[in-house]
């Protein structure tokens, strides 16, 4: 039984039915009581893991380091309906996939035919995926749509009605548009937009330390008007204190997850190349086994 | 249509664009840093809180303005050609016009029509949003057309990109013209030579109809103010049948205007000869003043009348023509 399983068919995060934590508090669950964050953010990878197998390579790696945050922007603050979620990067979009799935929106038939041709499910989202917002392939103009969906709010007179959940990579901050939407979203105070930051130091080339330092992430974007504090992106219960910090914050908030892209999958290699991971039938099987092991 | 000299006006768009936004309160207005300079300072003094300062943040501001309008808004957004096309691109084409949202990018400041050199001059604007499916590609010509387009495009379902002249408007046009998105005119009906032009090119194109008419060449003028989509009825009613047609445009001859007219003539199987006036695939250096550069580079009523002299199979020297020497308030064709 996972933690979605028990919900209604209105899917994660719904307020009414979130089965621990009240969606929109970030409330912490009770010591003793199963983390259902850390139920969904194992499905999340189990999911990837059935998309991506058929092609025996693709983007799990991304699914792998954002599963956790994911699953805890779900569980605990995400109310369908009423918020927006970004995915900035268009190669993320199958963790929203993994997600919709759970919640009941897609169906394994539709997961079944992700990436192939005439699939609904386009490996690097579209304007037709389903589970997003916004999302977009070339990377980096995620946050500018955040900020224009927080201004249109505003501008209508509906501002703190509804957050704009952003799921941002740490790849995308090379690019200038990132900080234009910061310089923007903080100069105009936009409250309403709370970053998830995939700090997983991978990008095409390789880590992103070795091809241009990012880093210090946190100072970088305090000093753009943000709130901001990082946390380890692979623990729930950090993720869940951090978020609803950067929630409750009246400036923009951005949580910086620290991630790796072959985390919660134990049988891939160490050296994978988790921008693409390869996904041999051999390994697809061990991979699935892994993860499905936990729902016994 | 009116004679020259003619009178010019400030700010027809500003003008128009506040009085589009008492009409329809999902107006809104984006401006990159420029906004005396794009006539949105009315806008920004009449609906103060409908006004946005992007900042000198051009791909930011076009995705935000995606963004407005998948909410329901229609932002209209403002910056010089250059930069409303060149900087900010991947941003057009991801947030506006694959998603098909009607957000206005209005260009201000086309071609050869500033002494700012190639940083300024938007001599491919044109080809680059005409390249874009979805988008609709509109150069204007007077503030007649500029009062009468605002209302249209903003009914428009998709993107419109939107070129402008900046400063003194010129008034071509008399009030019962009827510009149409996707429409162009016959000005002048002409058997010999089809002279075809849009946008700051019409006046110096009327000027040179005039002069070859008055040597006896047969010089017919269409208005094609829609680049995208191109009125195709238009461009074979007055090409077929000539010796050739002339395109004249404020932009490079390759992939504005004179190249839909060729792409209209060829699938059509015209057989007519083209000559394109416009920038020769170069860029505009070293001057002072738009006119030079528009004199320097063949953007001329001269060349105009020299080109269409040849096409109807004139020999000797193409008639002289006199270089305009405007008044203040009046508009010389360059």
């Amino acid at each position: 039984m996972t933690a979605l399983d028990t919900t209604a068919a209105t899917g994660p995060g719904t307020a009414t039915h979130a089965p621990a934590g009240v969606a929109g508090t970030g409330t912490t669950p009770p010591a003793t009581a199963p983390d259902p964050a850390v139920a969904l953010a194992r499905r999340i990878r189990l999911r990837a893991v059935q998309m991506v197998a058929p092609h025996g390579f693709g983007y799990l790696g991304q699914a792998l380091s954002s599963a956790e945050q994911m699953a805890v922007l779900h569980t605990d603050f995400f109310r369908r309906g009423t918020d927006r979620f970004v995915c900035s990067p268009g190669h993320y979009v199958i963790a929203a996939y993994a997600v919709a799935r759970e919640a009941g929106d897609l169906t394994d038939e539709q997961l079944g035919a992700y990436g192939q041709n005439g699939a609904e499910l386009e490996a690097i989202g579209t304007e037709t995926s389903p589970a997003v917002d916004l999302t977009c392939g070339s990377l980096a103009q995620g946050l500018s749509g955040a900020a224009g969906f927080a201004l249109a709010d505003r501008l209508r007179g509906r501002e703190g009605s509804r957050r704009t959940f952003v799921l941002v990579s740490d790849g995308e901050v090379q690019e200038g548009q990132t900080w234009e939407a910061a310089l923007f979203a903080g100069h105009h105070g936009l409250g309403d937009v709370v970053v998830l930051l995939d700090a997983n130091d991978s990008q095409v080339d390789g880590p992103v330390s070795s091809i241009t330092t990012i880093e210090p992430l946190v100072d970088k974007w305090a000093a753009f008007g943000w709130y901001a504090e990082e946390a380890d992106g692979h623990d729930t219960a950090a993720l869940r204190a951090a978020l609803a910090r950067a929630v409750a914050d009246e400036r923009p908030g951005v949580v910086i997850a620290r991630t790796s892209t072959v985390h919660g999958l134990d049988c891939l290699p160490e050296d994978a190349d988790g921008h693409f991971i390869k996904l041999p039938a051999e390994l697809a099987a061990r991979a699935l086994a892994e993860l499905e092991d936990g729902d016994a | 249509m009116r004679e020259a000299p003619y009178p010019t006006v400030l700010k027809p768009y500003g003008r128009a664009l506040v009085d589009l936004a008492r009409e329809r309160e999902d107006v809104v207005c984006l401006s990159g840093d420029l906004t005396r300079q794009c006539e949105v300072d009315l806008f920004q003094e009449v609906f103060p809180e409908r006004f946005v300062h992007a900042g000198m943040a051009e791909a930011n501001m076009m995705s935000m303005a995606g963004a407005l309008a998948r909410e329901g808004l229609q932002p209209w957004v403002h910056t010089f050609g250059v930069f409303a096309t060149r900087r900010p691109y991947d941003q057009i084409v991801n947030a506006i016009a694959y998603p098909n949202l009607p957000v206005r990018i209005v260009g201000f400041m086309p071609g050869v029509s500033t002494p700012g050199g190639p940083s300024h001059q938007a001599i491919e604007d044109v080809a680059l949003m005409r390249a874009l499916p979805n988008m609709t590609v509109v150069d204007v010509a007077d503030a007649v057309e500029i009062r009468q387009a605002v209302p249209l495009l903003a009914d428009l379902p998709g993107p419109v990109y939107l070129r402008l002249k900046r400063g003194e408007i010129p008034v071509v046009f008399e009030d019962d013209h009827a510009f149409r998105v996707g429409g162009g005119q016959r000005l002048l009906t002409g058997g010999e030579v089809a002279l075809l032009t849009g946008g700051m090119m019409l006046p110096a194109t009327l000027r040179a109809a005039a002069v070859l008419r008055a040597h006896g060449v047969d010089a017919g003028v269409a208005n094609l103010p829609t680049v995208k989509p191109l009125d195709r009825d238009t461009v074979l009613g007055a090409a077929l049948g000539t010796r050739g047609v002339v395109t004249v445009e404020n932009h490079s001859v390759i992939g504005g205007l004179g190249s839909a007219v060729a792409e209209v003539l060829a699938e059509a199987g015209a057989g007519v000869p083209l000559r394109r006036i416009g920038l020769r695939d170069t860029f505009a250096e070293g001057s002072k003043s738009g006119p030079y550069l528009f004199e320097k580079y063949g953007l001329s009523v001269r060349e105009i009348v020299r080109t269409g002299w040849e096409l109807a199979g004139r020999s000797g020297p193409a008639p002289e023509v006199r270089a305009p020497e405007p008044e203040s308030g009046e508009y010389a064709p360059v």
